[in-house]
């Protein structure tokens, strides 16, 4: 495989940067070259964060081109649609359905779109494929909602021609969470899958 | 998955790893046999001065988060000049802070290898400018190596090491966001076995008040040395293991690609299918190396350099052309652009212009797309942390002030108090400013308390700086307003660490990496400079807060208020880490009046506003506890709910 390419967008905060490092390892492990762009500092404050997760035989530099991701897997709607740029034609985006709104739009400043016009635009502007539901809520059923990215890595693992292998993937996982919450993690991986293959229909 | 400060220990040459930049480096560093290591954190560069300090102690290495650049500098030059192998690592603009000793000691050079990691921020993704530090090393006459990417940047440190030593010599080891907070595989080299053992290392000093003294007379003799110095090293970089040709020997067309802009250039011209050309790669954008030109320019019809923010590899090159009598056309800025990061996109942009081809994705289309998308999206810019103790300062600083004074403020977390609905931040320039411009302001405004004249129609200034910027470039504005007699008020926001940048220590803290500093308290210091009125508060009690404002806004001269209280995401992650809990508010439907005052006013990004309800709710999985917006309610609606815990 020449080169697949990941972006992970959500609120700073949420756990982007985990999650990135979470993948870049399983496909490390799987024998990849591995790039991860990363946001630091002033930006991860609860502002808009993306980052990117590339791998393959051909990769150089750290961040996505536009029109050129294979996935998105976003941890707020909102924070999707703001990358949906990035997404190639025929991409797949994983996410998270809870918004997390904006103090702009408490405010009145601003306004939040609803989740139908949101999943408009993908499926019928960028021809893009879907996946969307609440993840935090199944986190909570895993046990906490901290494991909500963990919900979302497994689901992606799930989409089609996905190169990694979802077994590998949940060993990483293993082997990054504090030793208490490995059960937690793994009942969180499980209902991710879940979730995707129902809407994928396998 | 080990842990990353176990990973930059690792004994294992040969093992592949899954690095940051910045710990590559820190690792090429420990392979290098570095002793002595000490910087002040900014972003891009602070997880290198991180992973020095979690690694230093089992290293042998010495280590320290110095107060700024230039102290940070000045530590490791010295180890240098004592024959120790020394680091120093700063953001691009902390070497405007330490630039003062940088130029003035570069004549002087060193004895053990001396490395300045200078971390760029094109974009400016976290900086409050877009300076190329290749222009400082070409202004200094200093070489710069340039990694692209993190394997590159683990190897070029220690190259850097070596050539710093062999021309005793000041070197640059610039990065840009991209190298520093880009995540690679990174192959283990061999550490010394001093590192392996924890040996710490110690030099000696040999005086030499010819080289070390810079007065006139032997300044006037180093600016020769530093030139002739340079011109062999751009000799020696010929043969410089990260410079190299390669592509197509016979190509009309050439591309010479910098330093990190290599891999976009790379990844640009295997995403156009082109492969006719010859690429310079260049790991050393200052000085370019001549011979290597001459190499390359061997055949060539039209030549494109592609490099991020100034023309530095540009103008070197046309002028190297010129007198050589090379007469090809040359392109650089004039098909890439001048300001922000180099993507991909923008290098198969110019690329593909250059070659007269059309870009792999009609960029134009999708923007076009995009851009029906933007009205959708409402801002999502950063924000003050749920629980900051910085929230509360500025909003009893706007009360007691009743949004009436001038706000200078600085650089830090707290510069997000620019934000609605705080807004309590009208100038933020660099590190320490804001005490230097409330004094401006209120002289020009008013006068000073030593002049005669002055003008009776009084403007309230209210400065705002951060514990660690106090102490990094505040310390001397201080001074300065005091001395003057100015009529300023200072806030201090004093959370005991340095947050944005990744909750470092500084003198505020106490603690060092090594265990017990020295804690050093802020208002002892104003006290000791003769400060007109010092008090310290607690910010999470917001009306005594609010109460000592007012105070110290009657009194005439400098009063400095510390407003201290530990960093909440610094707080909330030390909970996390020994599984404590926290109360969790909320709002009492029956109280809400939907007045909105803690979200006009207060802006805690865990309150969010119910459209149908029309009243204010928390978020419940975004409360750190604080207690803030239960204090600011005029109708006591918020209540602490005792079950609810992360
Ligand atoms: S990191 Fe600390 S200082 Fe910065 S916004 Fe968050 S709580 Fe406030
Ligand atoms: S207690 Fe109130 S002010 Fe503090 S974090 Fe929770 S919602 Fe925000």
């Amino acid at each position: 495989m020449r080169e697949y390419n990941i972006v992970i967008t959500g609120v700073g905060g949420q756990g982007v940067l985990t999650a990135a490092n979470v993948l870049g390892w399983a496909a490390l492990r799987a024998g990849y070259k591995v790039r991860i762009g990363e946001v630091h500092g002033m930006s991860q404050r609860f502002g808009s964060v993306i980052s990117y997760v590339r791998f393959g035989e051909d990769v150089y530099g750290s961040m996505v081109p536009e029109g050129k991701a294979d996935v998105m897997l976003s941890f707020e709607p909102v924070e999707a649609l703001r990358y949906i740029n990035y997404l190639k034609e025929g991409g797949v985006v994983v996410v998270n359905t809870k918004p997390i709104v904006p103090v702009q739009v408490s405010m009145g400043m601003a306004k939040y779109p609803s989740l139908e016009e949101i999943r408009k635009v993908f499926e019928e502007d960028f021809k893009a494929k879907w996946i969307g539901f609440n993840a935090e809520e199944l986190a909570e059923q895993a046990g906490h909602v901290v494991t909500t990215n963990t919900v979302l890595i497994g689901a992606l693992t799930q989409i089609p021609e996905f190169p990694l292998d979802a077994e590998h993937v949940r060993e990483v996982i293993k082997l990054s969470v504090p030793p208490k919450a490995v059960e937690m993690n793994m009942k969180a991986f499980d209902l991710g899958i879940k979730a995707a293959k129902e809407i994928l229909g396998l | 998955m080990a842990k990353v400060s176990d990973i930059v220990l690792w004994d294992k040459p040969g093992e592949r790893v899954l690095l940051l930049g910045n710990q590559a480096i820190a690792r090429g560093a420990l392979e290098a046999n570095i002793a002595v290591y000490a910087a002040y954190p900014g972003t891009p560069s602070s997880e290198l001065t991180d992973t020095m300090a979690v690694v230093s102690k089992k290293a042998g290495v010495y280590m320290e988060y110095s107060t700024n650049e230039k102290v940070a500098f000045e530590t490791a030059l010295a180890a240098a000049w004592s024959g120790l192998r020394a680091m120093t690592a700063m953001k691009h603009v902390g070497l405007n802070v330490a630039a003062d000793t940088f130029l003035s000691a570069v004549g002087m050079g060193v004895e053990g290898g001396f490395v300045i990691m200078v971390a760029d921020d094109p974009s400016m993704w976290s900086s409050q400018n877009e300076q190329d530090t290749r222009i400082y090393a070409k202004f200094a006459n200093v070489p710069v190596l340039e990694p692209s990417d993190p394997q590159e940047a683990k190897e070029m440190t220690k190259y850097a090491f070596e050539l710093s030593e062999k021309f005793k010599h000041f070197v640059i080891l610039r990065t840009t966001t991209r190298t520093s907070h880009a995540r690679g595989d990174v192959v283990l080299g061999e550490l010394p076995e001093e590192i392996k053992q924890g040996k710490r290392k110690f030099g000696k000093f040999k005086k030499d008040p010819n080289r070390f003294v810079d007065v006139p007379a032997n300044a006037r003799k180093f600016h020769p040395v530093i030139l002739e110095k340079i011109e062999k090293i751009r000799e020696e970089l010929n043969n410089c293991p990260f410079n190299w040709i390669e592509g197509d020997e016979n190509a009309k067309v050439g591309i010479i690609a910098p330093g990190l802009s290599y891999a976009y250039v790379k990844e640009a011209l295997a995403w156009l299918g082109v492969d006719d050309v010859k690429i310079l790669k260049l790991g050393t954008p200052f000085p370019v190396p001549y011979g290597l030109l001459e190499k390359f320019f061997q055949g060539l019809e039209m030549v494109l350099i592609v490099e991020e923010l100034e023309p530095v590899v540009e103008e070197q090159v046309k002028t190297w052309a010129y007198d050589r009598g090379f007469t090809i056309p040359i392109h650089g800025k004039d098909l890439v652009p001048r300001v922000y990061e180099m993507t991909t996109r923008r290098a198969v942009t110019a690329i593909a212009k250059f070659l007269g081809l059309e870009t792999p994705i009609n960029f134009e289309e999708l923007d076009a797309k995009y851009e029906k998308v933007k009205p959708l999206l409402p801002p999502r810019p950063p924000s003050l942390c749920p629980a900051c103790p910085h929230r509360n300062s500025f909003y009893a600083i706007k009360k007691a002030t009743r949004a009436r004074a001038i706000y200078p403020s600085d650089i830090g977390c707290y510069t997000l108090g620019l934000l609605p609905p705080l807004q309590t931040v009208d100038t933020t320039v660099a590190m320490g400013a804001s005490i230097g411009i409330a004094h401006g302001l209120s002289i020009a405004q008013n006068g000073s308390l030593s002049e005669e004249q002055r003008n009776p129609e009084k403007q309230v200034i209210v400065a705002t700086i951060g514990d660690s910027t106090f102490y990094h470039t505040g310390l001397p504005a201080l001074a300065n307003a005091i001395y003057n007699r100015s009529n300023v008020l200072i806030v201090v926001l004093d959370n005991l660490v340095t947050a944005m940048t990744g909750d470092q220590p500084n003198p505020s803290t106490g603690q060092t990496p090594h265990g017990m500093g020295k804690r050093i308290p802020i208002e002892d210091v104003a006290k000791a400079m003769g400060a007109d009125f010092v008090a310290v508060v607690d910010p999470y009690d917001i009306k005594t807060t609010y109460e000592t404002i007012k105070k110290a806004l009657e009194v005439e001269g400098v009063s400095v208020v510390v407003s201290r209280q530990v960093c909440a995401l610094y707080k909330v992650g030390q909970m996390r880490r020994r599984g404590m809990k926290w109360p969790i508010y909320q709002v009492n439907e029956e109280k809400c009046t939907g007045c909105r005052v803690c979200i006009n006013a207060y802006g805690c990004p865990a309150i969010y506003w119910d459209e149908e309800k029309r009243q204010a709710r928390v978020e419940p999985t975004m409360c750190w506890g604080c207690g803030g917006c239960a204090q600011v309610c005029p109708f006591g609606a918020f209540e602490p709910v005792k079950e609810g815990s992360q």
